[in-house]
């Protein structure tokens, strides 16, 4: 099938491959683009079997909005924000440059390839039925600029692939040790995970490889043709084998072995994408497109027409959590920031997601080739059939230690949403009853009085007595805020203080507040969380109906727990308010000089909590009030939405933490002892304050390390009239 | 095989309680009412012998218990078939309690009549005893196991000191349960939700003679305040042998 070449500039298509190769390379692109199509057809197959996830408004914002977007909400999905590689760069600049070469260099290649493609196989033969002779672009000036490019963008990728080869393979970081969180007993192997990461990068390093060799053993067949300097690695790589002393006769018969093994390369890489890890260059621009941060902050309600409460089986599953599923990296990133996994839990979310992977890939009869986990044993994602997938295929252990606290999500480059999947299965736990003893007695107090402490409902406001100016009652007189104290701030007696000081200082500052007596019950973020659906809709319908009782204009909280089910699941229930958090009022008694305030010139640290900073973007409030008090904020390395969990959302403040190795606030509280000079550790969580006293005791730094309340720095930082002491000395450590 | 559990609602002791002005009762408007916690424990080996061995299990109150609806509904959620409530009890105390549901299980015999072995207005466990005489029936109390064994059960009852004993009962027989050999499953409050659309509690009513009532209430008392706390202080060394001193001069340890 020899064709007359075009005039001009260009270079023959299956030079030296002969009719029959050619045909033959025909034939085997045909097999190959059907086994693609086939796994591809069998992995949209999987994910049609999921559930509806009403992800259609998220994925039409995520296309229409503008890519200039990407600066101001780095954290919206968007196409630019898939097309400059951004979630992987975040946090980790080499990396993501590295992905950007190799990615926009195989778009490239790939392109290029379709570009030869639609001028040897359409245009030429298309010509040839017209008018009887065969044209091509493939030739001049359009040639050289092909050949310019495609070279330029494959020594991007064989750099960007180097970089990321050698990172892997030199000194890997911990993250990518693939050990599991949760070991099975009777022991498993991960050594095909590793195995497909190596097939993968060399399958691509070979298509690479293969390319530069046809093309510069080509040239010195060809004598070095002048224009060929347009493919400038080739090139060079050509002069390289003509000083080696390689002949051009010697040249063309090595081209087509060269040829070949390309062609070989080439095709089985693709044949090699839906069955592997190389899928995620299919999934995961569409997963990224349909993430949705907000599912994470507002849970999804359980499905109105399921037949059981809970995930139990695979048919519970969103088409988004299938998806999910495929989409994983295996990067680690998760893993290494999941608090449940640093203190020693039998939980890693990269592991959950490559279990529930395996596990959904054998009731579907998926095909994947390595990149699976193997045990002597069919247990855990190895269970086929009836296996209930809370419980059996994911331990109940593991689905217990989720701390809720969001990181994962956060961290994850490719839009895995681990806590709403963790929480729908631990609803079916739930269901079963397979809980801890103290979360039952927790869940059974909430259900009785409304709060976790089991105390009576009726003493929720008891704090308040001695207070000299009575908080109003917002079910008897308006006010312009309700202060939603919380089950902490308000039962527990090392707390109460705070919670009074707070009170003083409003007060003080003229702001007309009140709250709801016994009408507040426990908001019910963290019942919501260990999957006590049914509680938490009880507890919400008990504090909308007190809500709507109250008369008030917006909303403050002591806890961000509770700020985050008000201001972002209520709504659904039909209660939407205005929800601040107690900072972001105190930085705004303070600047207006409602609360005058002299500099304490203290060093401080600041921890975030998940549930104000991560999932609802409260940072600066507490640090322009720090700053106003004349604080200097010392950073810890883990800050803002990359903070570390306390250890106590998602209910695990209500369960047995004697298992772990190092409760994550041990683990907090070491990384602020090491901070120079820094002698206190802020907080603006009522949970934390408890938290954090009890770690800053435990591991010895409590003479070194105070903890307190931001509202106690306020106090202390309030400039009165001389006659009145301040409510209570900010202790400075020695 | 049927096995009738008798519950009761009891005040929720983290409330505070008040005595009435006449001081005869406690002043029960404001109060939380629970159920026994002897009494879950009965449910829950009821339950677990219906999961073992298969029985038709029905949850009993009183209709004059304050919140038993709530008890009953959240049994039928746990896995109880039925649930009674029995109107025509002509007092408070245990006696008529137990001649009411005496006089209701004449008429719906069980093999098996469970209860808590004691509750906090029933410290010394009076019901099952009653209950078992009312009934001619045979009975034991502080149970801590129950297995089926055909026409017999055998029930492991608690003596002082860790010591038990393995009864074969005949049936029927009145339990009074000190606790179950599983702590009390969890009722989802979802489920409970749900039972309360689809079930309805059965409305039973019995005639109970007045000489059924064993006693009169003419005064009750609040605890009296006890401060007999003493904080120890001291280097750990003299906390501890102050801590065992005290043990010693108590008798609480030998030696
Ligand atoms: S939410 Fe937090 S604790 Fe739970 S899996 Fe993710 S990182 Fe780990
Ligand atoms: S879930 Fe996301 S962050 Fe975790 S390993 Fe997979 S791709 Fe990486």
């Amino acid at each position: 099938m020899r064709h007359t070449l075009a005039s001009g500039e260009t270079r023959q298509v299956f030079e030296g491959i002969g009719a029959v190769g050619t045909a033959a390379f025909y034939v085997l692109s045909i097999v190959t683009v059907a086994a693609f199509l086939i796994g591809s057809w069998r992995r949209t197959q999987k994910y049609r079997r999921g559930r509806p996830a009403g992800r259609g408004g998220t994925i039409r914002r995520a296309l229409l909005v503008s890519p200039l977007a990407l600066r101001r909400r780095p954290d919206t999905g968007s196409v630019a924000q898939v097309a400059t590689n951004a979630t992987i760069g975040r946090r980790n600049r080499g990396v993501g440059i590295a992905h950007f070469m190799v990615f926009w260099g195989f778009i490239t290649l790939f392109i290029g390839t379709v570009i030869l493609t639609i001028d040897f196989d359409i245009v030429r033969h298309v010509s040839k039925w017209f008018w009887g002779h065969e044209d091509s672009f493939f030739t001049g000036t359009f040639y050289l600029g092909y050949s310019v490019v495609l070279d330029t963008m494959g020594v991007a990728t064989v750099l960007g692939l180097t970089y990321l080869a050698l990172r892997r393979g030199v000194r890997p970081p911990a993250r990518l040790d693939y050990s599991r969180a949760e070991q099975p007993a009777g022991g498993y192997s991960r050594k095909a995970l590793v195995l497909g990461d190596w097939m993968f990068i060399g399958l691509f390093a070979g298509i690479l490889i293969t390319g530069f060799l046809g093309e510069a053993v080509r040239i010195v067949a060809n004598k070095f043709p002048e224009f060929e300097i347009w493919s400038p690695a080739g090139w060079l790589l050509a002069r390289g084998f003509e000083a080696v002393g390689l002949s051009a006769g010697a040249a063309a018969t090595t081209h087509t072995v060269v040829w070949w093994s390309h062609a070989f390369l080439a095709l089985g890489f693709v044949i090699y994408i839906p069955y592997s890890k190389a899928m995620h260059m299919l999934v995961d621009g569409v997963n990224l497109l349909a993430h949705d941060k907000n599912a994470t902050r507002a849970l999804p309600a359980p499905p109105a027409d399921a037949d059981h409460i809970g995930y139990r089986e695979l048919a519970d599953f969103t088409w988004k959590e299938l998806l999910d599923f495929d989409a994983c990296t295996k990067c680690g990133r998760c893993h290494e920031v999941c608090p449940a996994r640093t203190g020693g839990a039998p939980l890693s979310p990269r592991d959950l997601i490559l279990d529930l992977r395996q596990w959904a890939d054998l009731q579907t009869g998926g095909k994947t080739l390595l990149d699976r986990e193997q045990r002597p044993d069919a247990t855990g994602p190895l269970q086929n059939g009836q296996a209930a997938v809370a419980g059996t295929v994911i331990p109940a252990k593991t689905l217990w230690s989720c701390t809720t606290c969001m990181a994962c999500v956060e961290a994850c480059p490719v839009g895995i949403e681990h806590v709403p999947t963790i929480v729908q299965m631990r609803r079916s736990l739930v269901d079963a009853g397979t809980m801890d003893p103290t979360l039952q007695q927790a869940l059974q107090n909430l259900a009785s009085q409304g709060n976790s402490f089991g105390k009576s409902a009726r003493m929720r406001a008891r704090w308040t007595k001695g207070l000299e100016t009575p908080i109003k009652d917002a079910r008897k007189e308006p006010v312009k805020y309700l202060w939603f104290v919380g089950d902490y701030a308000s039962f527990d007696e090392r707390l109460q203080d705070n919670s009074r000081l707070l009170a003083t200082l409003l007060t003080k500052a003229g702001v007309d507040f009140g709250i709801l007596y016994e009408g507040e019950r426990n908001a019910g973020n963290d019942v919501r969380r260990v999957g006590e659906e049914g509680l938490f809709e009880m507890l919400a319908e008990q504090n909308i109906k007190s809500l709507e009782a109250a008369q008030f204009e917006e909303i403050f909280t002591t806890d961000p727990h509770s700020l985050n089910t008000l201001r972002n699941e209520y709504p659904a229930l039909g209660a939407t308010y205005k929800v601040w958090h107690y900072t972001e009022l105190l930085v705004h008694l303070v600047e207006s000089g409602a609360l005058p305030v002299k500099p304490l010139n203290l060093r401080v640290t600041y921890h975030d909590p998940c549930y104000l900073s991560r999932y609802n973007g409260v940072i600066e409030a507490p640090r322009t009030l720090l700053a106003a008090l004349g604080c200097e904020l010392v950073e810890m390395p883990r800050n803002k939405t990359n903070s570390f969990c306390c250890g106590a959302g998602g209910g695990r403040i209500w369960m047995d933490d004697s298992v772990l190795s190092e409760r994550p606030s041990e683990n907090r509280i070491k990384e602020a002892a090491a901070l120079e000079d820094v002698g206190h550790f802020v907080v603006s969580c009522p949970k934390d304050m408890t938290m954090y006293s009890d770690a800053a005791k435990t591991t010895g730094h409590d003479g070194t390390l105070t903890v307190l309340d931001i509202v106690r720095l306020v106090d202390q930082a309030l400039v009165r009239p001389p006659a009145e002491p301040a409510t209570d000395d900010v202790a400075v450590p020695v | 095989m049927r096995i009738a559990v008798i519950l009761k609602a009891v005040p929720d002791l983290v409330e505070e309680m008040e005595l009435t002005s006449d001081g005869t009762d406690l002043d029960r408007e404001y109060l939380k009412f629970v159920t026994n916690e002897w009494d879950e424990q009965a449910l829950e080996e009821a339950l677990l012998l219906k999961d073992s061995d298969g029985a038709e299990v029905v949850a009993v109150g009183m209709a004059d218990d304050p919140d038993i609806e709530q008890a009953l509904y959240s049994a039928v959620a746990k896995g109880a078939d039925r649930a009674v409530t029995i109107a025509g009890a002509t007092g408070v105390d245990t006696r008529s309690r137990a001649a009411a549901v005496a006089a209701w299980l004449k008429d719906n015999p069980a093999d098996l009549v469970l209860s808590g072995v004691q509750a906090p207005d029933d410290l010394d466990g009076q019901l099952p005893a009653a209950l078992g005489a009312a009934l001619g029936l045979p009975h034991v109390s502080v149970v801590v196991s129950v297995a089926l064994d055909g026409a017999a059960a055998i029930v492991r009852q608690e003596f002082s000191g860790g010591r038990a004993a393995d009864l074969n009962v005949t049936l029927p027989a009145v339990l009074g349960i000190q606790v179950a050999r599983q702590a009390p499953r969890y009722a989802p409050v979802t489920r409970v939700r749900q039972v309360m659309q689809s079930t309805t509690i059965d409305e039973a009513s019995v005639a109970v003679d007045e000489a059924a009532a064993g006693i009169r209430v003419r005064r009750m008392y609040p605890p009296e305040k006890t401060t007999h706390a003493e904080m120890i202080d001291g280097s750990p060394a003299e906390v501890a042998a102050r801590i065992v001193e005290l043990l010693r001069s108590r008798s609480l340890v030998k030696g």
